[in-house]
């Protein structure tokens, strides 16, 4: 099973996260690989969530590449900044979207750029 | 970076375009001048020339901040102008570049004229311009249509374009346009140009389109600043001067509202004209409130934003905690990549407590109760990491040291230049600082938090918890940041406990926040008035007679009016009115040598000296929290507090105001004027 495949999967298990208590919506994420499309469609009812691949419409759609959501699932991602350089594309409901990335993990030791001339 | 004298601005949110005064823009890496959306430069070079010269502005009227006309002649400034031919050209910002150009024969004979538009997109990122860096990592390429140029920059999946047409024909090229113009004696020729910014998706969206889609039409614009001004208290007053800069401060604070792409088209101010037009925690909050007696539309979005984008994990290069507020939000290049940390970048300490400390504050002016139980969550986040993820060393402080290396900010509270937290000897203290007026922003979010928790969210002991907490920071801090020799607050503490011991405007902050004993006060206020500090026109943000003193250092000796603002509201707080005013009188006094609007800073040299205050090279302008100044030095002077159900006044006016009244200011009272006019005996 793909690292996506099984970050979807523990998102069914989970099905309540107190951080969206307040959100209502639907999410769809269109993975693309090549030919083939794989699709998870997230329904949020105030934190409630149901996860289910699918390809029903939602108020929101994500559009990723397949490489894209396999670094996703790892953390290695910033949505935000993966949105402005085009490569995840967003219909309708951005916030709802930059929430939604909430839920995938972050490396908290992102390799940085390590510069040698800066510090005091 | 450089600051260029004589450009003009015209303002939409975070769309801007600086030119020259003949309305020409041409730019070099360096320079903050050309047309701009999301962070990226779309027109470098847009040059118009008549018959091969350029053209020599006549007047420039810029009084609508989104649109600015233009009256030229062709050739270069000189005594004498044989102007048969003259140009007028309105521009106009929107989510596009609109500008009318209209060309007229004033002279006995028939014209032909040549008339070139030079046109030139870099797309440089606004940090390339601001470091000076030349080199782009991607590719640039131009398509010259029958009917348009479109130049284009593309690098990987990210792409920005640019597409240039006009009303009449032209003869298209990939360096501009040409019109070739007959005009008769007494005629005029006109075309409307058009500049179309994109930021593309690969399947060829624009990333924006949505939010596009919520923007009210640009037709409406004008009728938005009207009524933006209409809503607002009117402002009587026997100073015209006063008039001036609360006019011009409101229809700045206009130009400022932008709409970020994540908040499903609601406005929220960018901080500053040319380096900072986006979202930023702390001016962002300080800008709200100050002005939340004149404009608290502002507050609602501006906290859902934060709230929306507050941190939920730990990541090192955005330097992003749990319960964090952002300090800066950016669409360009270098964010897009993460070459620079900003999407979004949390590098404040302050951001967190004065998102607590407005939304309080808010609710005080508008008992809008559905909002603190909306942001219920994101208030108890925000109080929640000041205790566990600010206290870097277990001692009971705000404390900051970067986790990004390569490009997180060395000091991460207001003054966040590298060398603006020093010792009198100029020595620079290591990491983690804390540095003092932090600590005031972390009591103040305490007691406030502790309000909210018992006032609304049903919860007496999280808010008697938050008030023990308050309690002990209190006593801490008057210990431990107080130098009982000097009579003043240290700016920071060292990483080691000891108090860095000069002089600053920090100190000001501390009586606004409340966590000054009312004993300690006066040599506090002492020092904020005294020569070492107050210039004539406001408080230095830096004491002459420290070592890193300079009048024209941006964070050690400038004035800042939005600091002066801040410090003048905690002196009346304390119960000092004629300092307040003394302040008020300085930097509005002030306002009136740059035409009514603010600049972020200005020089620190003494008023007698000068006589006028002195320009900082590169400061901002407009910007944000020195708009909301006069907003804030209003209130202080009228002494206006929301009590309850009513709204207090208290005036304390300085002698060269005769006659200060805000009629009709907003709040859970309805619609209130509050009146000032100076007492014969208090001359």
């Amino acid at each position: 099973m793909s690292e996506t495949s099984a970050f979807f999967e523990r998102l069914t298990v989970a099905g309540q996260d107190p951080r969206f208590s307040k959100v209502c919506g639907s999410v769809r994420f269109d993975i693309r690989d090549d030919g083939n499309l794989e699709q998870w469609l997230l329904d949020i009812d105030h934190g409630r969530m149901r996860v289910t691949r699918s390809g029903a419409p939602a108020t929101t759609v994500i559009q990723v590449s397949a490489q894209l959501a396999e670094a996703m699932a790892r953390g290695e991602v910033n949505g935000l900044a993966a949105i402005t350089r085009g490569e995840i594309m967003v219909d309708g409901d951005l916030a709802l979207a930059l929430r939604i990335g909430r839920l995938f993990p972050r490396e908290p030791g992102r390799l940085q750029r390590e510069d040698p001339d800066s510090g005091t | 970076m450089r600051d260029i004298a004589g450009t003009v601005a015209c303002i939409d949110g975070n769309t801007f375009m600086v030119s020259d005064a003949s309305g020409d823009v041409e730019s070099s890496p360096s320079t903050p001048v050309g047309l701009f959306a999301a962070d990226t430069r779309f027109l470098s070079r847009w040059r118009l020339t008549v018959n091969g010269e350029c053209m020599t502005a006549l007047s420039v009227d810029d009084s609508q901040y989104f649109e600015v006309t233009f009256f030229a002649v062709p050739g270069a400034a000189v005594d004498y102008v044989e102007a048969d031919v003259s140009a007028i050209r309105r521009r106009r910002i929107g989510p596009d570049l609109t500008e009318s150009l209209t060309i007229f024969n004033y002279g006995e004979r028939d014209m032909t004229l040549d008339v070139r538009l030079e046109v030139a997109a870099d797309f440089a990122d606004i940090f390339e311009i601001k470091f000076d860096i030349g080199e782009k990592s991607g590719a640039y390429y131009t398509n010259v249509g029958e009917n348009e140029l479109r130049l284009g920059y593309r690098r990987g999946t990210y792409r920005r374009e640019v597409i240039v047409s006009a009303s009449e024909p032209a003869e298209f090229g990939p360096d501009g346009l040409g019109f070739a113009v007959r005009l008769p004696p007494g005629q005029q020729w006109s075309t409307r140009l058009q500049a179309v910014m994109l930021a593309l998706r690969p399947d060829g969206v624009d990333l924006r389109s949505a939010l596009r889609a919520l923007r009210p039409d640009e037709s409406t614009l004008p009728t938005s600043v009207q009524e933006w001004v209409a809503a607002a208290p009117t402002l009587d007053t026997d100073s015209v001067g006063l008039q001036q800069v609360y006019r011009r401060s409101l229809v700045d604070l206009a130009a400022l509202r932008f709409a970020p792409l994540s908040l499903g088209g609601a406005s929220v101010p960018a901080a500053g004209l040319p380096w900072f037009m986006t979202l930023f925690g702390r001016d962002s909050l300080l800008t709200c409130l100050q002005t939340l007696p004149v404009t608290p539309s502002l507050t609602p979005p501006t906290l859902r934003i934060l709230a929306s984008l507050q941190g939920t994990r730990t990541d090192d290069v955005l330097e992003e905690d749990p319960g964090r507020i952002l300090h800066e939000l950016r669409y360009g290049e270098s964010a897009a990549f993460e070459e620079q940390p900003h999407s979004p970048y949390y590098g404040t300490v302050d951001a967190s407590p004065l998102f607590v400390v407005l939304l309080d504050e808010y609710e005080r002016w508008s008992g809008d109760t559905a909002l603190v139980m909306e942001l219920e969550q994101e208030a108890r986040a925000a109080l929640a990491w000041i205790d566990r993820y600010a206290d870097l060393n277990s001692t009971g402080y705000i404390w900051y040291q970067r986790r990004n290396r390569a490009t997180g900010l060395d000091n991460q509270c207001w003054k966040d230049s590298w060398d603006s937290i020093s010792y009198a000897d100029g020595r620079l203290p290591g990491f983690p600082r804390a540095t003092c007026e932090t600590q005031g922003y972390a009591y103040d979010a305490k007691i406030r938090g502790a309000r909210l928790a018992r006032t609304f969210w049903g919860d007496p002991a999280f808010a008697a918890r938050l008030e023990s907490e308050a309690a002990a920071l209190y006593d801490r801090f008057n210990r431990e940041f107080w130098l009982e020799d000097r009579g003043f607050y240290a700016l920071a503490l060292d990483h080691d406990g000891t108090p860095v011991d000069s002089l600053s405007s920090n100190i000001g902050h501390l009586l606004w926040s409340g966590i000054v004993p009312p004993e300690r006060a006066p040599r506090v206020v002492e020092h904020l008035m005294g020569p070492a500090l107050f210039s004539g026109w406001g408080v230095r943000t830096f004491a002459e007679g420290q070592r890193r003193y300079n009048p024209l250092g941006y964070h050690n000796g400038t004035v800042w009016p939005f600091d002066n603002s801040f410090i003048a509201w905690g002196l009346r707080r304390y119960g000092f009115g004629n300092e307040a005013a003394r302040i008020a009188e300085g930097i509005l006094s002030a306002a009136t040598y740059f035409e009514g609007r603010l600049p972020e800073a200005f020089g620190g040299f003494d008023r007698d000296t000068t006589k006028f205050p002195i320009r900082y090279p590169t400061a901002g302008s407009p910007q944000a929290w020195s708009s909301g100044a006069c907003m804030l030095l209003i209130r202080t002077m009228l002494g206006i507090n929301p009590h309850e159900d009513h709204l207090a006044v208290d005036p304390a006016l300085p002698a060269t105001f005769g006659r200060i009244a805000l009629l009709d200011i907003p709040g859970r009272w309805g619609e209130r004027d509050a009146f000032a006019r100076q007492r014969p005996d208090q001359h």
